[in-house]
Order: C-alpha cells, then structure tokens, then sequence
C-alpha cells in the first residue's frame, strides 16, 4: 500500500493536475443532475408521476420501438443493396442515402406538417388530408430523418463482410434468401444494434419535432417542469429518468462494438463481390434503395426549396443576415473551444502517468449520450448558484450592483455547446492519433523532445487533416442543435436553428424554410465529407 | 571503477490493476560496450522490460540505475528525454512527414556539425544517397537502416533494439543482422537487443537474458549459456535451431 501510494506521488505530474481540472470542468453539469437527485423531486412530482409519466413513458416507448423497426429495415435494406448489387445510380445512391442526417429531424417535421396539411401536395393528390401530426407521424419523421445512423453502421459491416461465408452457404445448397436470413442477418446483428442505439439517443434528444406534434416525451417534459412549473428539482429527477435510459442503451452498443470488433477481426479474407441481377429485381431494389432518400432528404428539401422561394422577400431581411452570422459566429467559436478541449483531454491523458486519472478523464467525453436538455440543466443550476454568489460578493465587497455575469450570456452557451459535443471532436481526433500508434512520439521522446515539442513538431502535423474533420463535425452539430440552445441562449442573441423554431412554433411554418435551408446547406458538405471517409476506410 | 551501465534490480510491474503479472522481480546488469539479448516469447515481458528502461512506461517496484544514477524507482522517475537513451522500434517509427535527413536531424542538438553528424550516421548504414527521400518510399530494409542511424545519431549511451528484424524476410534479415553487429561494433555502442529469435540473440549478443512468463529463466554470456542450457524451456529453445 506505501509502495502504491509512493508511486502515484512519483507519477503525479502538473499534466494530471490539469486533466483533473479539465475533467471537473467538464462533468460538472453531469455531476450536478447526480447530486440534486438525492434533493428529492419538487412539489408537483406526485401529480407529474400519476398524471404525466404514464404518458411520457408510454410516448418515448411508442417513438422507441417504432423507429427501432422502421430505421432498421430502411438503414439494413438500402445498406445490403447498394453494397451487394450492381443497380442503377448506386455511386449517387450511396452518399445520397447519408443526406438525410443534413437536415435537422425538427426540420424534416416542419416540412411534412406542410406536406400533409391543407393545401399540401398530398391532399392536392389524393383530395383528402392525412392527419400527421401525431405519434405516428412523429414515428415516420424521425425514421426518415435518422435510419443513416443504421445504414451508415449497416454498409460498413457489409463491404467488409468475408466472400469466403456467403460462398460457403451457396456451396451448401442454400438458396440466397436463406444466406441472407439465416446467415447475413445473424452475423450483422451487432452492428445494426449499434446504429439503432445512436438513433434511439437522437429520438431522445429530440425535442423540436416532438413538440411541434404535440407528443410529450421525456425531453418536453424536462422543458414543461422547468418552464412552465417552474421546478429544477422536478426537471432533474425526469432528466435522470433519462439519463439511466441512455446509459442502458449505450451499454447494450458497447456490449454489441466489441462483439463487432470480433466479428471484423478476421483479416485475410476476400471482400463480398457485387452481383448482377436482372432487370424486375434491379426496379424493386433501385425502388427500395431510393425511398429513404426520397422520404428522408429530397421531398422535404423540395418542400422547404418551394416554402423558400414564396417567403424569400419577407425572411431575408437584415435581421436575418445578422442572425446568421450570429449562429456561424457561435458555432465557430464553440467548435474551436470544442475541439481544442478535445486535443487538452487526448494529449493531458497521454502524458499523466496516473491510472487512475485516466480512468476518470472517460467521464468527460459522456456528454454526447446525455440530452441537450440535461446538459443545459445541469449548467443552470450551478451557474446560477455561482451567479447569485459573484453578486452578492461584489454587492458587500465592492458596494457595486452588477447582473448575472456567466447565466445568459455567450460563455454558459459555449460551455454547454463543448460539454455536449466534446466527445465528437475528441473520437475523431482520437481514432486518427490510435491509427499512428503510440511509438512516433514515444521514438521523439527518446531523441530529447519534450512533450509540447513532440506535439508541435509530430502530432500535430500528422492529426490535422484528422482535426479539421472534427471542426466540421461539431460546426454542423452546434448549427443544428436546438434544446439546449433554447435553453442556454442569451435574449439578445439568437440562431437560424431557433429562428426555424420560432417561426414554426408561431405557425408561421414557411417562412421557417429559409433558416431550414441555410442549416441544411452547411449540413450536406460533411456528410459528403464523411462518405468519402467510409469509402476511403474500405 | 566500475564499468557497469545499466542496473537493473528487482523490477515488477503489472497491468490491468495488478491482474496481470508483466514482470516479477526481474535483475541484470550491463557492462558498456557490450549487447545483451533479451530473449523470450511473446508475452514474457521482454518489451515491458525495456520500455520500463526508457522510461516510457513507469515500475511499480524495483530499481533502474544507469550510469549510477538511479533512473526508476518508487520515488524517482527520470524522464525519457532525459536518460540519452536511443530506440530502434519495431514498426522503425520513423516520422513520415520529414525525410530520411530530417528525421535523422531530430535528435541532435544545434551545433555547426549537426550537418556533418547525420552525413556521417547516413555514411555508417549506407544509405548516403537516400538523405532526401521520405520514409514511405524506402523499402523496408532502407527503412531499418534509417531508424538506425536515426537512434545513433545523438550518441547515446545505451541504445534499445526493440525487435528489429521482426518485419523482415529471411535473406534481408540474415544481412542486417551482420551489418548491425558491424555497425555497434565499430561504434563501441552498448545495447539491448530484444528478440524471439535464438538465432539473432546467438549471433549478435554478447550475453542473453531469457525471460518467460514475467521471470528470468537464465541470464549470462552467450557462450556459457550456448553451452549450458539450463531446464526444459532453454532445451526446448535450442532444439529449435539443432
């Protein structure tokens, strides 16, 4: 035990303090919904839980199960085809079924409301209007909106997948039907349950489309008891609630990632050939391969490029001008700060020497699974506490009257941002730095460099193609992100994702377009980007 | 005067929270100018023996001294850039964004002969004529040599060859194998030399230490243990070359 304790005092370094530092820093909104747990709920819990919860439960169970199936046999379908068969347009197909994950689902809700609606194309074709505004018009959205996640999971499987098995079963007399359910099913398993669980985290993230179709969730009801019943205490106890959800779902995909890593781990095999297939079977996999596409990017972008072009005059004001560079000048600012607390956490945990810190700088990177809403709780409640005390400091110190000085300003929303999507700048980033091993910059140690040195002359130059993807990344995410930022923003400042939000939440739905297509445009150069990663990794 | 370099004594290191056992009270000592192989299978601990001699991994018990200065203890804790060490990897590491004459340049300090130190690093392997290509368009023997010359070119006072013929076909490993002993010979470097192979430990060293399991089997000069070979593991090394 002495031997141990003079070891951690021998390898306790100024990086670890400072990764320690950065972790706090980073799990306190996490740490903070943790703690006000054990507070109790607030006064209206009682009546929330035998008026309210049932149907928050029954809702997110609902939304859970639908999308589960539908994204799966939209994700797992056009995934087989594009990588199996030779079919018309494949190469476009390919990267088109990514599109989707550009738009927003609360965008893609907006534009199927004004699909479906009076006046829409679809009661202009069948005269009569579908009433979508409910769970399962919800469950439609986000399907559409989100199946890439399974597709994207789904298609890597299937390019890497051996020849040598399918060949086999034919040797065996099995008909293609049968290699494919008894066999390509089975096997595929851990990585279309890897997709789902990132889909089932967005469903619960969700809140834009969930409101605008008046289906209450777990994340509206966060917003509903904070806002409305005016009870943090109440809000913390849904948001955990959620938080254990997320974090049974993410241990069901880290159980299922290393079932993947195992099952990808045989390398000397020969990649799956595409097969040609003749000309009904070639319509109906183009027709099944084309409709997410056609569901989940093009109708809704032709729907928003129409409402655009009416309301162009009227939206794109100066106020609209200045919003936009308002979103683009907080979303630089948060993915830079993103990204560079992403390179402090990889780099500060390489040079600690303490195991134990390292164990405890994962936390940091949880903030990913954790809802937009949660997030924006877990840093009001503590930065209000800080607020209220930096005032009264002031107040008997200096005798100076002064306002909140972090809560409502640029700074909470910036920390809120780097909390959320730290983990998409630092797995990207990671990924790249795990692909050069650890011995180019243990072989700059040993030839004198120091550990800043060693960053300087060899990581970084070699990671930045690596960085500058996980700038965009996290660019694209803060651009589209909406709960948290409904949440955190300051009044004088506003986003094209809020404005899109306002605007359908004031029903006035078309002039939402244009905020809609200015994401949607910033959205589609990464996902482009990123297929052409995945393709590249093939 | 003792002409003893390197000290190793006692040293144990686990990993996964002491689950596993890497190295358990594990001794040697190097005198300068000497190569002393360090043989055993994969998992012995061979490669944890040395990255803990680097310093590039931390001991939980024991003691590194070298040049008679304790290096690694429970409460000393030497940097890696600070211990004038140099290490060949097993993957060569050489940096692909500099070329063969700038990743040879890295590890020399400034001074008006650093130009005239890599010229004569580069003479020593042979590959003079390479100084301006990049590391990915060398072959895999040119790329060994690089890492060489690269790790001699600071002088350092003991240099580690971490398995360095492992990516090699058999015809280029049996001439590298030469070349290196020539090159340490002539350049009176002291090293370690880690290895599966009883092959290159014979022909290249000057004493082995066997490890297996974390432990050392047998440890002294080559030809006494070509001679003696002690137990049924150093047997059943030895038939695999008879």
């Amino acid at each position: 035990m002495k031997k141990r304790v003079q070891n951690i005092r021998r390898d306790t370094t100024k990086w670890s303090i400072f990764l320690l530092a950065i972790v706090l820093f980073i799990a306190v909104p996490i740490f903070t919904v943790f703690v006000n747990l054990f507070s109790g709920p607030g006064e209206t819990w009682n009546h929330l839980v035998a008026h309210l919860l049932p149907n928050y439960l029954f809702n997110s169970f609902w939304l859970i199960i639908g999308t589960s199936i539908l994204t799966l046999f939209f994700g797992v379908s056009s995934a087989w085809i594009v990588s199996r068969y030779h079919i018309p347009f494949r190469k476009p197909l390919e990267w088109l079924l990514i599109l989707p994950l550009a738009i927003p689902s609360y965008i893609t809700a907006y534009a199927y409301a004004g699909i479906f609606d009076y006046g829409g194309i679809i009661e202009k074709i069948i005269f009569t209007k579908i009433d979508i505004m409910n769970i399962y018009g919800l469950i439609f959205v986000l399907s559409f909106s989100l199946y890439p996640y399974v597709y994207l999971s789904s298609r890597a499987f299937f390019l890497n997948q051996s020849r040598n098995i399918i060949e086999a079963s034919k040797l065996l007399g099995a008909p293609d039907q049968k290699t494919f359910f008894k066999l390509i099913l089975p096997l595929a398993r851990p990585a279309f349950i890897a997709g789902v669980v990132l889909v089932l985290m967005e469903v619960l993230n969700d809140y834009g489309a969930a409101k605008y179709y008046g289906i209450n969730t777990f994340t509206t009801g966060i917003f509903r008891a904070w806002f409305s019943l005016e009870e943090p205490e109440t809000a913390i106890f849904l948001s955990a609630i959620l938080v254990t959800i997320i974090f049974i779902l993410i241990t069901v995909e880290k159980w299922q990632r290393k079932r993947i890593g195992y099952l990808n781990s045989v390398e000397n095999h020969q990649k799956v050939q595409r097969e040609n297939i003749s000309g009904k079977t070639k319509i109906l996999f183009f027709t099944l391969a084309f409709t997410p596409v056609l569901f989940g990017f093009l109708l809704p972008l032709m729907q928003l490029l129409y409402w655009a072009f009416l309301t162009f005059e009227d939206v794109f004001t100066l106020e609209f001008i200045n919003i936009s560079l308002q979103s683009l000048g907080i979303a630089l600012v948060s993915s830079f700060s993103a990204v560079l607390m992403a390179l402090l956490l990889l780099f500060l945990s390489k040079w600690n020497r303490v195991a134990f810190i390292k164990q405890i700088a994962k936390i940091s990177i949880l903030g990913y699974a954790i809802p937009g809403a949660v997030i924006a709780i877990g840093i009001l409640i503590p930065t209000l506490s800080l607020d209220k005390w930096l005032m009264s400091v002031f107040k008997n110190v200096f005798n100076v009257k002064i306002g909140f000085l972090i809560n409502g300003t640029i700074m909470a929303l910036v920390y809120a941002y780097i909390v959320r999507f730290l983990a998409v700048a630092y797995s990207s980033i990671e990924a790249s730095s795990l692909k050069f091993g650890k011995s180019l910059s243990e072989a700059s140690t040993l030839l004198g460099s120091g550990n800043i040195s060693t960053f300087r002359k060899i990581e970084f130059p070699l990671l930045k193609p690596a960085i500058f993807g996980a700038f965009i990344l996290v660019f694209v995410d803060i651009m589209k992100e909406l709960p948290l930022t409904l949440i955190l923003k300051p009044y004088s400042v506003n986003t094209l994702a809020v404005k899109a939000y306002e605007y359908a939440s004031d029903e006035l739905i078309m002039e939402a377009a244009l905020p809609s297509l200015c994401i949607i445009l910033v959205g589609v150069l990464p996902v482009i980007f990123l297929n052409k990663l995945i393709t590249k990794t093939q | 005067m003792s002409t003893t370099l390197l000290k190793v004594k006692e040293v144990s290191k686990t990993f996964n929270g002491q689950k596993v056992v890497a190295l358990d009270k594990v001794s040697l000592s190097l005198e300068k100018g000497k190569i002393l192989a360090v043989l055993g299978e994969s998992g012995s601990g061979k490669t944890t023996l040395i990255r803990l001699i680097a310093g590039l991994d931390t001991l939980d018990n024991g003691e590194i001294i070298l040049n008679q200065k304790v290096v690694s203890s429970n409460v000393v804790f030497v940097k890696p850039q600070q211990r004038n060490i140099g290490m060949v990897f097993q993957d060569y590491a050489l940096f692909p964004h500099f070329t063969v004459f700038h990743n040879i340049a890295y590890g020399i300090a400034k001074s008006s002969e650093k130009t005239e130190r890599i010229k004569e690093v580069l003479d020593l392997v042979g590959l003079s004529d390479k100084e301006k290509n990049y590391p990915q368009e060398l072959s895999g023997g040119q790329q060994q040599r690089v890492a060489l010359a690269r790790a001699l070119a600071p002088n350092p006072e003991l240099l580690i060859l971490d398995e360095p013929f492992s990516s090699l076909d058999v015809i280029l490993r049996s001439q590298l194998r030469k070349d290196l002993l020539k090159i340490l010979k002539k350049t009176n470097t002291t090293a370690i030399f880690v290895t599966h192979d009883i092959k290159d430990a014979i022909e290249i060293s000057d004493d082995i230490l066997v490890l297996k399991n974390g432990n050392v089997v047998q440890q002294g000069t080559t030809t006494s243990i070509c001679k003696n070979p002690k137990g049924a593991y150093m047997e059943l090394l030895f038939d695999s070359i008879r």
